[in-house]
């Protein structure tokens, strides 16, 4: 049963990420200008430009260019970049690296202490550690990430206390990954802790918990063994759509710090209208929110057991 | 006959003391950092050899190309500074001095020039750069099926007639008379490269070698040890970073990640200037970031209203304002730098009565409305057109304000050349600048300039005499009519603001344009 969820799911999936990628081919081709006259800038003259488009076959029709880049695409080849020359996995190899690395860095730490956040939040509900936090998530929540970041880097960075670096890079140490991460899991925490409060508050007041501590069990097995796997499956949903928002919510944090990850790729990438390139992060990105959402549908499945042992 | 033997300064040059005012305007700044270049003196004693110099360059992408003949940000002409080296190239002040040439010399008419390379010069792989290196490098360049960016400039030279006349010596035939061949060939990106080149394998005959390089993040350079210039470079090794982002790169300064970067923003210099650690750098340069008037096209087909607009700028306050003081007033003229630049005459100031009495002649006495096309092109253009757009108030003229997309300026969809509208140009001298800019045809002839039969006479003349002094007689006639008649308002040129740590010594401005003295790593060294 689940196998075939599954199946489906990813099937609709790939359908997805067809789908994204004409959309962002369309996009492209409706940008002005096109890659030759991008990258050559003020320095193109007539014969340059002509040599470029020869070169890059951006002469062929749209329609053409579009399906002899599906062709290889559907083979497993991404195409070489326009921009760099080379194939676009080479130059995707190291950014992507590094930009999971950043990502998976922000959710460890944004996503266990955002749970035990909200959990907390509803244990102590209306309490003063509720109201703080309540606001706390709210502000937060509504300054985008790069103004966090900003803010993070005037408080901890050179210019106001100086304990960590505020720009990325190559030789310094693990200290220089601390802002970014932290802006990272600044944007994506407040969420979870809202949802996981309220879920915990629906779940603690619910029948079965008041069922579970008049038969007279201990709290912390209430807890444990009652409230929070009925919590997981809707808080579940939620990290994963904030997990998946890191793979975009990446890019303004990464121009920030000048993190050498996808984010930065992608930007140079539009600019120069370098579709393969474009197209290899976008269709990334798309493809991590397809995964992580279908992970958290299983996920959140897995967890109601209705579903889990019914059929 | 222009005749440059090694070591005999080009000719005589009025931008020597234009360069040395400038060099008294920064002189706590070059104290700072320690004299001249490998001269050692001032506050940092004799120059060190050895250590590690990281650099901070604005820009940058994973367009980012390490070939020799195509770099285009200003990354990859940092780079490109590093690794390669020119025949000859433009020395601190603007003048044009030997680098890999012994000479450069031409026949009567310049439609012939011979180049002598110096002796012993080599590549980073150690095979020695020859007479074949230089027709190989050339053809390169003017490939036909694949043009490189220096084709334009070098348009006038006959490729298949590049001979090879012994180890060192090569001919360069012209199809017409090319006196601006010097200024073209001094070009960074008309460099020198072995015979078989490949931008993978980028090897020039550069300060420094390539030991690795990512593109759009960061690049690390070995020392060249068979540099032609004795002792240079001082460190061993260079490293050279991406940053796009403005904070950032100020940043990764003020973090210690970096030794030095190029073009601090101008709202940070104070902020720079606070930190004994630090010091910025001014540079005064050929840069400017004129308005443009269509001479062909209503109001400005009269040249009484070009007139009445050039005297409606007061030049001070847009400095001031556009580019937060760090800029020096210009009057109408450009190539600033160019030995022919008419110092004499008057300077230009805002005088409202005049420009109304002009409007008026014109027909323009009960006011005028005009659209000026501005984008964020360079830093100060937008803020410039709003100055102006305040400025002209107080002439009876309305000046509406349309933002284009710095992508899409130059782009004739979007109108260009537009009747009126704004441009950045880097320093140039004036026959070459013409040809960018001013001739009919011209690439980027946004002021559709080039059909003044007197001015043109002069240009074209000037195009063929070799004698420099008569062509600089010829180029200031030209110039001054420009300066009656033109469709630029020039109103000022732009300061470059590079900010170094204190540790670092041998920084010296330089009026390309390009930042950090042209990008001079060889010349710089650090303390222990």
């Amino acid at each position: 049963m689940m196998l075939r969820l599954v199946a489906i799911r990813l099937f609709f999936g790939l359908l997805t990420l067809w789908a994204v990628s004409v959309v962002v081919f369309a996009a492209t081709q409706a940008l002005p200008g096109d890659a030759a006259l991008m990258i050559l800038g003020r320095d193109a003259t007539p014969e340059r430009v002509a040599a470029l488009r020869d070169q890059l076959n951006l002469n062929a029709p749209v329609t053409v260019q579009y399906a002899q880049w599906l062709h290889g695409v559907v083979q497993g080849d991404l195409g070489t970049s326009y921009s760099n020359r080379s194939p676009v996995t080479e130059v995707l190899n190291g950014p992507i690296g590094a930009s999971l690395t950043l990502m998976g860095l922000a959710a460890l730490v944004a996503t266990p202490i955002a749970l035990a956040v909200g959990a907390f939040s509803a244990l102590r509900r209306d309490r003063a550690f509720d109201h703080t936090t309540s606001l706390g998530t709210l502000v937060t929540a509504a300054i985008p990430e790069f103004v966090v970041g900003i803010l993070l880097i005037l408080a901890l960075g050179p210019g106001g206390l100086d304990v960590f670096p505020s720009v990325y890079s190559r030789n310094g140490g693990p200290e220089q990954w601390v802002l970014p991460v932290l802006t990272l899991a600044f944007a994506v925490a407040p969420p979870i802790v809202r949802m996981m409060r309220a879920t915990m508050i629906e779940v603690l007041e619910s029948e079965y918990v008041q069922q579970a501590r008049l038969k007279g069990l201990d709290e912390r097995t209430v807890l444990t063994r009652h409230a929070l796997p009925n919590a997981i499956g809707p808080v579940a949903q939620v990290v994963a759509l904030q997990l998946a928002w890191l793979a975009g919510g990446v890019v303004a944090v990464e121009f920030l710090f000048n993190f050498p990850g996808i984010g930065k790729v992608l930007m140079d990438a539009i600019e120069n209208r370098d579709v393969p390139l474009v197209q290899a992060v976008v269709l990334l990105i798309a493809g991590v929110y397809i995964l992580v959402n279908l992970a958290a549908d299983v996920l959140g499945l897995a967890a109601n057991p209705k579903v889990r042992v019914a059929r | 006959m222009p005749s440059q033997p090694d070591h005999t300064p080009a000719p005589s040059r009025r931008t020597l003391l234009k360069f040395s005012a400038a060099g008294a305007a920064v002189a706590p700044v070059l104290a700072a950092c320690g004299g001249s270049d490998g001269n050692g003196g001032g506050g940092g004693g004799e120059p060190r050899q050895g250590g590690r110099l990281s650099v901070g360059v604005a820009g940058g992408g994973v367009n980012d190309t390490l070939d020799a003949h195509d770099p285009t940000d200003n990354v990859d002409i940092a780079r490109n500074f590093a690794l390669y080296a020119s025949l000859v190239r433009y020395a601190k002040d603007g003048t044009i001095e030997n680098h890999l040439a012994e000479s450069l010399e031409s026949n009567e008419d310049g439609t012939e020039w011979t180049v002598v390379l110096k002796e012993g010069l080599t590549f980073h792989d150690g095979s020695p750069v020859t007479a074949d290196s230089v027709v190989f490098s050339l053809r390169r360049i003017l490939d036909p099926e694949n043009p490189q960016r220096g084709a334009g400039d070098l348009a006038g030279v006959d490729a298949d007639g590049l001979t090879a006349t012994d180890e060192r010596t090569v001919t360069i035939p012209c199809v017409e008379p090319a006196v601006t061949l010097p200024e073209a060939l001094a070009e960074y990106y008309n460099c020198v490269v072995p015979e078989g080149y490949d931008p993978r394998e980028p090897i020039g005959c550069g300060p420094f070698k390539v030991a690795e390089f990512v593109a759009g993040e960061y690049s690390v350079f070995e020392r060249h040890e068979g540099y032609h210039e004795e002792g240079l470079p001082y460190v061993d090794e260079l490293e050279i970073v991406d940053f796009p982002s403005d904070d950032a790169r100020v940043n990764a300064l003020n973090s210690g990640s970096v030794d030095l970067i190029s073009q601090v923003p101008h709202a940070q210099v104070p902020i720079i200037e606070a930190d004994p650690d630090l010091g910025v750098m001014e540079s005064e340069t050929g840069m400017w970031l004129p308005f443009t008037m269509r001479v062909d096209t209503a109001p400005f087909d009269d040249v009484r209203v070009r007139q009445a607009f050039r005297l409606i700028v007061d030049r001070q306050e847009m400095i001031d304002q556009a580019l937060s003081g760090y800029g020096q007033v210009g009057n109408d003229m450009y190539a600033r730098m160019d030995p022919s630049y008419p110092e004499d005459l008057p300077q230009r100031e805002q005088d409202i009565a005049e420009a109304k009495r002009l409007l008026a002649d014109a027909g323009h006495g009960d006011g005028l409305e005009v659209e000026l096309v501005t984008s964020d092109i360079s830093a100060g253009v937008v803020a410039a057109a709003e100055v102006f757009q305040e400025q002209a108030r107080e002439a009876g003229v309305t000046v509406n304000l349309r933002r284009v997309n710095p992508g899409e300026y130059w782009n004739e969809e979007e109108g260009f050349p537009y009747p009126f509208g704004q441009d950045f140009w880097s320093a140039r001298n004036y026959i070459t600048q013409t040809a960018q800019g001013s001739v009919v045809g011209a690439p980027y002839n946004e002021t559709m300039w080039g059909e003044h039969e007197e001015w043109l006479g002069h240009l074209e003349e000037a195009r063929r005499t070799a004698d420099l002094d008569a062509r600089n007689e010829l180029i200031r006639e030209a110039q001054e009519i420009e300066y009656e008649e033109g469709g630029y308002i020039v109103w000022g040129f732009v300061n470059l603001l590079d900010a170094h740590h204190v540790s670092v010594h041998g920084l010296e401005p330089a009026v390309s344009g390009h930042p950090l003295g042209s990008y001079a790593f060889h010349t710089l060294w650090k303390d222990a």
